[in-house]
């Protein structure tokens, strides 16, 4: 069976928010929860790069060891999925979550929270695909319809790919090959500095061309 | 074969199956030459780029350093606002998990069941401990009303945040097995509720412990002694002791300590509300969590000791009042400053409650409310 992944190709990312954007249209997310958010590092400097996050569904899902409630379950496909009927809102899946990837629709007093919200790779949650309940708790499931997630599809640079974990790894990887040797291609530094360029063998072969 | 002489006459190896030895040699070294290729090519670009990382660092380094913040706050920026929401790698939920499922739920386990073990152990080899010289029938004052309302209050407060809380910690592993998914959720949903709402209430019953219970609770010599002598907990070895001995104050500081620990680590949980982010929460949980189960464990002793284990002790604290015998058996020391100040042997109006309810025969579990009025 495929195991289910998210890439964000740095180079490739520009900070549109297009993923975010067509995450929220698609699911119909509440306001205040970010099943995926864009995060910028050295926002205006030189080197500046930018990151789509959501939920990674990991293999080894810190979240579900530690849900209380054990709410969590993962799909054939390696999706990691909730169950909001179980979910108490006590929030130990966001402690321990590496990407932040757990919301909460409130913040109240007294440790209110609502029930957890999060990235669902489109692929629903509980109960039967695409039914009225599960698109209004979890949004629409598209991996039941045979399409791939709707922020993965939306990208305009393929920056974010999303699918099965080896055809998502391939093709980075044939990008990276083609970027130059062994890492060396990567960065500002490459793409820029004609030095840099230079010393690592590289000069000549623009990185940014390889499409 | 043979019908061609200007040829040398082929050796008769090659009738033989196979090919011949020399080919057969040749073959082999040029596959092995062949694999000798196939493994090494691809370490070819690998090795170049180790022999000039010397001098060109990997541009990515400085990128993948900032997520994982090694170097340091990253300067990252976002559209959404939310909980650190620029923050790409949590700094400290895998340590706060582990702390969490290899340390507070198997040690707590242990130290609890450890505690419940020890004391049946207590239980079976030194059964209650009883009023030596029988009841007196003297009684002498020793908490006021204010003191065991304080006590009451605070004691069903605790012990009510102590099961909804190890709910939370243990109902996963104890619970769902009984009760389903479903059935513990609502449970757990339940005890999320009520602790979180009745929790803020327990800082205020620490203080009005602390305000009433805190005279008669400084450390001194006698308590040493006391602890040499096993609080006199052993037969026919029975230690000095005033108002308070040494396990009764070790008990008062450990409820001032843990119950302010507690408390602050307990309402920043309960008020996420300033921004806190996962780091402070994360503290805030391993304190509290980690305090809880000592605390729980330290209470157990006390339960047991102020109900089933010791006679005559339970009534300092229901309806205020110790026998004389109790009083000399326990705490010698401040009987005698009783005795100095005439308090021995007072009769208070509701101990007459008391006794005619003690008198009651429960035979056939009549009501005892109509008996009572009868009586
Ligand atoms: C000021 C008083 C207290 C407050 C405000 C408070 C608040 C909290 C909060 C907010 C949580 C996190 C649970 C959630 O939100 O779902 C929690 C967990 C917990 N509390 Fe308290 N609490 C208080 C006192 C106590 C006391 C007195 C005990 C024990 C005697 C206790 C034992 C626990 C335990 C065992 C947990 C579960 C930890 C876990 O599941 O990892 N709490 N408390
Ligand atoms: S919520 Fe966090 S911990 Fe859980 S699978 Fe997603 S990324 Fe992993
Ligand atoms: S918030 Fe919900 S999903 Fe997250 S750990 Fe708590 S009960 Fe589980």
């Amino acid at each position: 069976m495929a195991r289910m992944k998210f890439l964000c190709d740095t180079e490739r990312c520009i900070e549109c928010n297009g993923c975010v954007t067509a995450c929220k249209n698609e699911h119909e997310v509440p306001w205040g929860i970010n099943r995926r958010r864009v995060v910028t590092i050295n926002d205006g400097e030189k080197g500046e790069r930018s990151l789509s996050v959501a939920c990674m569904h990991c293999s080894d899902a810190p979240c579900m060891a530690v849900c209380p409630v054990d709410c969590f379950f993962q799909t054939a496909d390696g999706v990691v999925l909730h169950d909001k009927d179980i979910c108490i809102g006590c929030g130990y899946c966001f402690y321990a979550c590496p990407f932040g990837a757990p919301q909460f629709p409130t913040g109240g007093v007294f440790g209110s929270r609502g029930k957890m919200d999060k990235c669902t790779f489109c692929a629903g949650g509980p109960g039967e695909a695409n039914s009225a309940e599960q698109v209004r708790k979890y949004g629409r499931n598209r991996l039941a319809e045979g399409k791939l997630p709707i922020c993965a599809e939306m990208c305009a640079t393929k920056a974010l790919l999303a699918g099965d974990g080896d055809v998502v790894a391939d093709i980075f990887r044939q990008r990276m090959a083609y970027r130059g040797a062994a890492g060396l291609g990567t960065g500002w530094g490459v793409a820029y500095d004609k030095g840099l360029r230079k010393a690592s063998g590289l000069d000549g072969k623009a990185a940014g061309k390889e499409d | 074969m043979t019908d061609h002489p200007s040829r040398p006459a082929i050796p008769s190896e090659p009738r033989q199956h196979g090919v011949p030895p020399r080919v057969r040699a040749r073959i082999t070294r040029y596959l092995l030459a062949l694999l000798a290729f196939v493994l090494i090519a691809p370490l070819v670009p690998y090795a170049a780029a180790y022999l000039g990382a010397g001098n060109v660092p990997n541009p990515g380094a400085g990128l993948w350093n900032e997520v994982r913040q090694r170097a340091g706050p990253a300067d990252a920026n976002t559209q959404a606002r939310g909980v650190e929401s620029a923050v790409l790698i949590n700094q400290v939920g895998e340590r706060w998990r582990q702390f969490r499922s290899e340390m507070l739920v198997p040690v707590g386990a242990w130290l609890l069941l450890g505690t419940l073990g020890f004391l049946a152990l207590f239980w079976i080899l030194r059964g209650r401990i009883p009023l030596e010289g029988g009841r007196s029938g003297q009684l002498v004052p020793r908490f006021s009303v204010n003191q065991r309302v304080v006590h009451w209050f605070a004691a069903i407060l605790f012990v009510f945040l102590a099961v909804t809380g190890l709910v939370l910690l243990y109902g996963r592993f104890v619970l769902i097995p009984i009760l389903g998914p479903e059935g513990f959720s609502a449970t757990a949903a339940a005890c999320k509720e009520g602790h979180n709402l009745f929790g803020p209430i327990f800082p205020f019953a620490v203080l009005a412990m602390i305000v009433l219970f805190l005279r008669g609770n400084g450390f001194n010599q006698i308590d040493l002694k006391w602890f040499f002598r096993a609080g006199g907990l052993l037969k026919g070895h029975p230690a000095s002791s005033g108002y308070y001995n040494g396990g009764q104050k070790s008990w008062f500081w450990m409820v001032v300590l843990f119950g302010i620990a507690i408390s602050i680590s307990g309402l920043i949980l309960d008020f996420g509300v300033f921004g806190q982010g996962r780091e402070v929460m994360a503290l805030a949980h391993v304190v509290h969590g980690g305090v809880a189960v000592v605390f729980i464990a330290a209470s157990l002793g006390h339960i047991y000791i102020g109900t089933v284990g010791m006679e005559g002790a339970f009534e300092s604290m229901s309806h205020g009042y110790v026998d004389a015998n109790w009083a000399r058996e326990h705490h010698d020391l401040w009987l005698a400053e009783m005795e100095a100040a005439g308090m021995v042997g007072v009769e208070p109006n509701a101990l007459e409650e008391v006794k005619r309810h003690d008198n009651i025969d429960f035979k056939g579990f009549g009501s005892p409310g109509t008996k009572a009025v009868q009586g």
